[in-house]
Parts: structure tokens; sequence; C-alpha cells
């Protein structure tokens, strides 16, 4: 039967797989193997034909080795990607507070790549809070370059709950933030984080499934356990009534979750085609559009 | 590159959805079966094998008896109920609570044992199990895969099917399992990772998995639009679709 949901982007999505009028521009995904789970799509060439198909034109990434291994290696690989399809991927690098040498090398090191626009913080994988002073520096240079920040973000965490973002927003008023997971579980106020700072933004990754970590039998494959939230439908109707369809970016931890997933929840979403476009492209167009890309030295 | 099926074409049975009223509701839900036919034609599916919400976070001790007469005038919508041990008394014993389903137009079950602290195993269940092998009746389990393991072994012929089965990629739990037992089937609600439907249909052909939106736990567009995208034939879709599960309701025998 025909869907009831006028969207013609939606119409375009589920006739075509995508959309001339709504290219799609993820803001965070990764690269490379994941220890805890077989991944389809995480071969390179596998990865890339997945996200074309579902028109995405740019891809910001931070490999999997860079955030759970060797942090330098890691960001090697990202590099990789990043040289392989310069087209397709941007790099975020990772910044890990527990390696004292990487972090007096950060800047350094950052300035050295190509097609880099911003930094991954990951600090509930770190066991270091987002607020805390090692994250200093990093903040300090995206501020002042005006770079993306992807932060892990979940809601409850004592490392990266949206709280700690409303922290440091108010520190780095000029850096992107992007609230990775939007807080995932406490949406309420990560939606009210993302409201009341201009440059602070909900990232939709996962946020379109509900977690149920008891399903898991390894549970959330965090240091610390991350807290389960059982119902998510209608969140982002909700996003776009409190904080703006301005504020919200699209993501889907590939080569974790399907693009067409992720498409799927916000072209079914209630809301309207202008609204889905600011989405899937608009709004991650415009960070893009302040940030100069790396170019190496 | 295939080319995607005209979905319009495609006749879509949610096996996974449910209505009512839970303690923490989703952003947007269902409270009614009307409010559920309307999610429903948003996104274009046809018919659903629906649980009410009560039934996994109530018990099924007030809701099996509600599920049926509330579904008796929506023909789009099929109902089920959930088991409980009969040793409390809180549920009849086998026999006569398959009767009871039959009287009530019920052909399929679900066990939410971790919401209703109970083993789902041979020793707590092992009659009932047993009855529901013998009369092809589909068992929607949602337990982690270890605990599927535990039970696949005690009733290897049982028709069970896995639901919410993620958001993570279960592959190395799971391959084990369906490598194993051939009547387990999968929901597709929480396949999330990008080649995880392609790869199942690859290895295993397309008929044990069933599409299942999960709503409202789960938004109904995301598993639509990944089934409707999927790099499968046409044949493949349609089955997955809807044509599997009707066929397995076809094959109770009560």
């Amino acid at each position: 039967m025909n869907p009831t949901n006028p969207s013609t982007l939606a119409h375009d999505f589920m006739q075509q797989g995508c959309s001339d009028d709504c290219p799609i521009i993820d803001t965070h995904t990764h690269y490379g193997p994941y220890q805890g789970a077989y991944l389809p799509v995480m071969p390179h060439e596998k990865m890339c034909h997945a996200l074309r198909r579902a028109g995405v034109s740019k891809a910001l990434c931070s490999s999997h080795e860079a955030i759970l291994g060797d942090v330098d290696f890691g960001n090697a690989m990202t590099q990789q990607a990043v040289d392989r399809e310069p087209d397709l991927f941007r790099g975020y690098w990772v910044v890990n507070p527990r390696y004292s040498d990487a972090m007096q090398r950060l800047i350094s090191d950052y300035e050295n790549t190509r097609g880099f626009v911003g930094f991954k913080l990951g600090p509930e994988y770190h066991t270091y809070p987002l607020d805390g002073p090692r994250y200093a520096p990093a903040l300090e240079y995206a501020n002042e370059h005006k770079l993306i920040v992807l932060i892990h973000t979940w809601g409850g965490s004592a490392f990266d709950s949206p709280q700690q973002v409303a922290a440091v927003a108010e520190r780095y008023p000029e850096a992107a933030l992007l609230m990775g997971h939007s807080g995932f579980g406490d949406f309420e106020t990560s939606v009210r984080v993302a409201r009341d700072y201009e440059h602070a933004y909900l990232e939709l990754t996962c946020v379109y499934s509900a977690h149920d970590f008891s399903m898991l039998p390894a549970g959330s494959s965090t240091p610390v356990q991350l807290a389960s939230s059982l119902h998510v439908n209608g969140i982002i109707e909700y996003m776009v009534e409190h904080a703006s369809s301005k504020k919200v970016v699209f993501g889907t931890d590939m080569p974790w979750y399907s693009p067409h997933f992720a498409a799927g929840a916000i072209m079914f979403a209630r809301i309207d085609d202008e609204a889905r476009k600011d989405i899937c492209y608009r709004n991650a167009q415009g960070l893009l559009e302040r940030v100069r890309p790396t170019s190496g030295r | 590159m295939k080319k995607p099926a005209d979905t319009r074409t495609m006749n879509f049975f949610d096996c996974n959805c449910s209505y009512g009223v839970p303690s923490h509701p989703a952003f947007r839900f269902a409270r009614t079966p009307a409010e559920l036919l309307e999610e429903m034609d948003w996104c274009g599916i046809d018919r659903g094998l629906v649980y009410v919400a009560g039934l996994r976070y109530g018990s099924p001790v007030l809701w099996n008896e509600l599920t049926a007469p509330d579904l008796a005038s929506q023909p789009r919508l099929e109902p089920t109920w959930g088991i409980l041990p009969s040793q409390t008394g809180e549920q009849s014993p086998p026999e006569q609570f398959v009767t009871q389903m039959k009287a009530s137009g019920v052909r399929a079950l679900w066990a939410f044992p971790n919401e209703h602290h109970y083993r789902l195993d041979g020793v707590t269940f092992g009659d009932l199990l047993e009855l529901l092998t013998e009369k092809h009746i589909p068992l929607f389990v949602k337990l982690n895969a270890i605990a599927l393991g535990e039970l696949m072994k005690d009733f290897p012929d049982l028709t069970a099917v896995a639901v919410n089965q993620g958001p993570h990629s279960l592959e190395r739990y799971l391959r084990p399992l369906f490598d194993t037992y051939p009547n387990l089937y999968l929901d597709t609600s929480y396949l999330l990772v990008e080649g995880l439907i392609e790869e199942f249909c690859e290895r295993y052909g397309p008929r044990r998995l069933l599409f299942g939106s999960a709503f409202p736990d789960n938004c109904s567009g995301s598993a639509l639009l990944r089934l409707t995208q999927a790099e499968i034939d046409d044949e493949a879709k349609r089955a997955i679709a809807g044509d599997n599960l009707e066929r397995l309701l076809e094959e109770v025998r009560i």
C-alpha cells in the first residue's frame, strides 16, 4: 500500500534509495575493523559503496583503532582513508587524554594532516571527563579555528553527559560541538543544550534505535556500562520542535548503522521536507563551510 | 547494483509492533489499535502481528484476555499473547492454554523473560514448549543470544523468532545458532548494521527473516526503508516483507 506520508523525499528514498534533492552528509562515521563486532561493510570498498548508494556526499570519519587502540596508528589509518577517498571522506583527529606524549604533539600532528576538519573525543571510552583539563588544548584549538568537535555523549555518563557538554559549550563558543548520539537516553537535557547554545548540535547516530543492553551479552562494550533507553520513536520530532531542525545533524557510525535505517527515521518523522534537508545535509554543510580542511605542512 | 523493488507492490506484514500505554512511553506511540493503524498507514505497512504494551510491561495475566477483543474489529491487526510459567497457577496448563488461544483466534505467542522474571527453558516450560513445537506455534522471543542458545538446545525444533537482536552486530553469537537450528527465525527490527540482511540472505536464504519494526521502541520507517533498499532480489524482499510470516501462521495447527 502507498504511505499516507506526503513527503516527496520519502517517496524518492523508498523508490530509489536516495534523492537528488536531498544529499546526505554523514557527520559520524568510523573506519576499519572493530574488536567487539563483525561489521559486514567494514572493508573500504563496501563501506564507500554503501555510503554512496544512500546519497552520502561527505562522510566525516575516525578509525575505530584510534579510539579503542593505538591512537597514533589509528589516526594514521584515518589519514589513509581520507587520502584514498578525498572526495568522500573528511577526517576527525582522535584525542586520547590518557597519552600525555600524544597530547603534547596534538596540534602539530593535527596540522600535519590532510583533509581533516576537527577532533573526535570519546570521554566514555577513555574514562576521562569531557570538562577535564587534559581536553582543554584540543578544545581551545578547535575554538580558535572553528573546528568541528564530535563528542561521544550518553545520558547519565560520568564522562560525557549533556550537562558536561553544556559546561564545555560555555567555555568554547566558536567550536562546533556535535553531541554524538545526542546524549542518548537523556534526550531532554541534550535538546535543551542544543537549544541554549548556538554552537551545540544533536547528532543522530543510533538515536533511531532503542538500546536495551540486557539484549547484548557483553553489555554496552564500554569500560563503564551505559544506561539503556527502551523507546525512541518520535525523538526526531521532539528535537525539531524544541531545538529546531537547524540543530540536528545526520550520523550513522558507519560501517555500523545503515544509512537507510537512519534515513528511514527522518523520512517518516512527522516533520516537513525542509526540516529533513536541514538534518540530512544543510546544517553539516554550513559547519563544513566554516572550516578549512587541513592541507599538511 | 540491484534495482530497488517497487514498494507499492509489496505486502508489509509487521511481526513486531505494539499499541498500549507503557509506564515510560516513547515520544510518540499508539495508545489504541486505531492509532497504530494510523502509524502503519503513514508508512505504508499493510498488516501487523500485534502485542499490547501491557503484555510486556504489565502482566499477561491481565492483558492476554484483553488483547483479542481489542482487535476483533481490526482485520489488519492480528493478536498475540504472552506466556508465563504454569507452575505458579497464573497461566493455564499447556493443553488448556492452547485451547484458549484457539478460542480467541491467537496463533502466535511472545516470551519476555527479562520483563517477567523467569527462565525460558525445559525445566520451566517443558510441556508447553513441546506442545508449541508439535503444533508449529511460533514463539517470539526477546532474549539475549546466550539464553536463546540454551533455549534452542533444549527445543531444537521449536519455531522460535528471535527479536530485537541488536542494535550492535551480534553475528558472532547468532550465526552458530542459525547454522544449527533451521526453525530459528529472526526479525529485522534491530538489524541496523549495514550488510546484515544481505549476508543473512546469502548464507541462509530469505525464508527465516521476518519484517519487524519494533514500533514504538523504534521508528517504523527505519526498518521499512532498510528492507526496501536492501541489496537482495525482489522475491527475497517480498518473502521478508510479509510472505514468510503469512506462511508461519498458516502452518499453525490448533
